[in-house]
């Protein structure tokens, strides 16, 4: 036995440059998902606490507000000299209008004070003596004690200052935590909008796809495959082309306003799109195969003969349904809703098109503030309230699922 | 007796099915009528027929740009995503990867991630690098979205593939590469192809990311349609959504043709 071979570490030998050789297999995908995917997420994620474009840009302010509190009165000689430099560089650096753009976010109506402002300061139009006086001779706007301590307030590396806002909060002078003004809040509303409106198509997914599901299942297989194909059919259409088509049908003028009219049922159209109803129509179909799919997918596996055991034994046939047939659906019902639910809570294009100013969703609002405002801090905010909801949803998900499943075990 | 009431049921049942089967495609079908008006308003019914808006189309040049963009966006994606897949399939359903659950995660979270944080994200990210509106920001963004299909396709055809095969192979002479070509990819080819088949369509009908990162001359087909939808409905974007479906459903039926493959190798 001595001279007999070390199997185990022949073995381990020739296994450990075999599993390398798959890692290789992986890691192309891996580094490329990084790069493109993981990478540009994370960065635009991190926009919504990075304060650096503020910051860097006004350093000498930076220390001179270092001590001041907005119950000190407007800054003294020292603050306005230091801001008077600093935005003389920023100027000079082509870094006015980020500046002027991050205070604007602020208090709104500051822009063009902060880019004159910059623009006077490198021409050094200021008087180098009284500054103070004289930059608050020209732009009276930077006696406004409100001003001063938003910038002073925020003047840190990594801001609060976007997350708040997305949660509509605010922090008041003294640093407390408050609610915004009632005419600023919008978001919070825009995210009970949108997890309602997820909600509602989710609950109207499960109870048309129910029937179908069964009709699929109970169907020959021909049968089957027809209507298989037939639902699979819009879910491969492209989703910009069957939102189009609902605007098409439900426009004033559209085929079923002129139907109904046709019939004598209405004798002015009705007014169809941009409503709730229109968006509720528009994401229900192209969501709906998805749970129908789920679904049927678990149904397939149930033996039919459960059903006629639970009705020869007497049962009626909705409470059989009910105690026999739902719980071993109900996984199919988890995993769609799931699917149904974190799609609905992302939609932006159907919305966009087909609902009024009251249908936007959160989605809608980062694209917002990307395209028209460039508020990255705005948008990528709000980008991580729908992360967490999503991931919420996932948990509450899993967590039912788990507690569901204990309890049928019993 | 229970006789009639199954009857009932079964009779609901089935129309409730065909109710929503009619919510669901009817749709798709009333657009034919309406995409060959010869009216210049989407109205049903049309005043008449004609030809005259898919001639428009096809003598539109911003429209057959588009359409080539798409085409070429989608074919390169498609190419990076399978590549990237076909490895990583490979890896993940050979090896004895530790965390391999976590990676097959990981590597879906493109699917997961709502569009358009994907969108504004690549938009930003591309942006510092002066690539928005360059065909290779939304390729290389279009592949990332459809690497998780790819993977999970070829993953799935992998498993039923017989590896002493490659062991056969290999011991008549064949190195690496013609093994791969020659036994492999010939054996998962179904696979391959339906992945590949849905990533051609992902991008293809992408809007969300496209609206982030293509402009101008680069517009993408749903780019210059969801546009046009913006500024009026016309025909003209009946016509192009009618051209849309058609090619979908070609796409579609080459999927369920290399699916019915598929079924036959494995049933060999």
């Amino acid at each position: 036995m001595n001279d007999g071979i070390d199997v185990k570490s022949m073995h381990d030998r020739g296994r450990t440059p075999s599993q390398w050789k798959y890692v290789l297999c992986i890691a192309p995908m891996a580094v490329f998902l990084i790069v493109t995917f993981f990478w540009p997420v994370a960065r635009f994620l991190f926009k919504s606490v990075d304060n650096s474009d503020l910051v860097s840009n006004l350093p000498r302010t930076v220390i001179a507000l270092a001590d001041w509190k907005h119950t000190d009165g407007i800054p003294g000689e020292d603050v306005f000299a230091a801001l008077v430099q600093d935005l003389a560089d920023a100027h000079a650096n082509g870094k006015d209008g980020i500046v002027a753009q991050k205070i604007n976010q602020r208090v709104v109506g500051t822009r063009y004070l902060v880019i004159k402002t910059a623009r006077i300061a490198a021409k050094g139009g200021f008087a180098k003596e009284a500054l103070r006086e004289n930059v608050l001779k020209r732009f009276s706007k930077w006696g406004n004690i409100e001003l001063w301590s938003a910038i002073a307030n925020d003047l840190k590396p990594l801001t609060e200052f976007y997350l708040l806002m997305s949660v509509d909060l605010q922090k008041n002078p003294d640093g407390h935590y408050e609610s915004v003004p009632e005419e600023q809040a919008i978001f919070l509303q825009v995210f009970g909008r949108t997890v309602w409106i997820s909600i509602v198509v989710t609950l109207i997914c499960i109870v048309l796809a129910l029937p179908v599901a069964h009709a699929i299942v109970a169907a020959r297989p021909n049968v089957a495959r027809v209507l298989i194909t037939l639902i699979l059919f819009p879910l491969w259409t492209s989703l910009l082309v069957r939102t189009i088509i609902w605007m098409i049908l439900l426009q004033g003028n559209g085929p079923i306003n002129s139907t109904l009219q046709l019939l004598g049922v209405i004798n002015k159209p009705l007014n169809l799109i941009y409503t709730r109803f229109s968006l509720y129509v528009a994401m229900i179909q192209v969501l709906l195969p998805m749970m129908i799919f789920s679904i049927v997918a678990v149904m397939r596996r149930i033996p039919v003969n459960l059903m006629k055991a639970a009705l020869s034994l007497g049962s009626p046939w909705l409470w059989a349904w009910w105690r026999v047939q739902l719980p071993l659906i109900m996984p199919g019902i988890f995993t769609g809703s799931a699917i149904v639910f974190v799609f609905a809570l992302g939609y932006y294009i159907t919305p966009a098109l087909i609902g009024g100013p009251r249908e936007q969703m959160i989605s809608s609002f980062i694209a917002f503030y990307t395209n028209k405002t460039l508020n990255w801090g705005l948008a990528s905010s709000l980008s991580i309230q729908l992360l967490f909801l999503l991931v919420l949803v996932w948990l509450i998900m899993l967590m039912s699922r788990f507690v569901f499943l204990k309890r049928t075990e019993k | 007796m229970i006789r009639n009431a199954e009857d009932v049921r079964r009779w609901l049942m089935n129309s409730a099915t065909c109710l929503v089967i009619v919510y669901l495609v009817l749709p798709l079908i009333v657009l034919i009528p309406i995409s060959f008006t010869s009216g210049n308003t989407l109205t049903f019914p049309t005043p008449g027929w004609s030809l005259r808006w898919y001639s428009e189309v096809f003598s539109d040049e911003r429209w057959i740009n588009a359409f080539w963009n798409s085409v070429v966006i989608a074919v390169s994606s498609t190419f990076i995503a399978s590549v990237f897949g076909i490895l990583a399939a490979i890896g993940l359903t050979w090896g004895k990867i530790p965390g391999r659950n976590l990676i097959f995660t990981l590597a879906a979270t493109p699917l997961i991630v709502p569009v358009v944080i994907v969108g504004v994200a690549s938009f930003s990210f591309y942006a510092s690098l002066e690539l928005v509106g360059n065909r290779i920001s939304i390729i290389l963004t279009h592949a990332a979205l459809s690497v998780p299909i790819v993977l999970t396709t070829i993953s799935a055809s992998l498993r039923g593939f017989d590896r002493t095969l490659l062991r056969a192979s290999a011991s008549l002479g064949a190195g690496y590469w013609r093994t791969f070509y020659k036994v492999l990819l010939p054996m998962i080819s179904p696979g391959v192809m339906t992945g590949a088949l849905i990533a051609f369509i992902i991008s293809f009908d992408e809007i969300v990311v496209a609206s982030f990162l293509s402009i101008g001359s680069q517009r993408t087909l749903p780019r210059l349609i969801f546009s046009g939808v913006r500024e009026s409905l016309n025909p003209a974007i009946a016509s192009v959504a009618m051209l849309l479906i058609v090619f979908s459903a070609f796409v579609l039926a080459l999927v369920v043709w290399q699916h019915s493959r598929r079924v036959r190798l494995s049933n060999r």
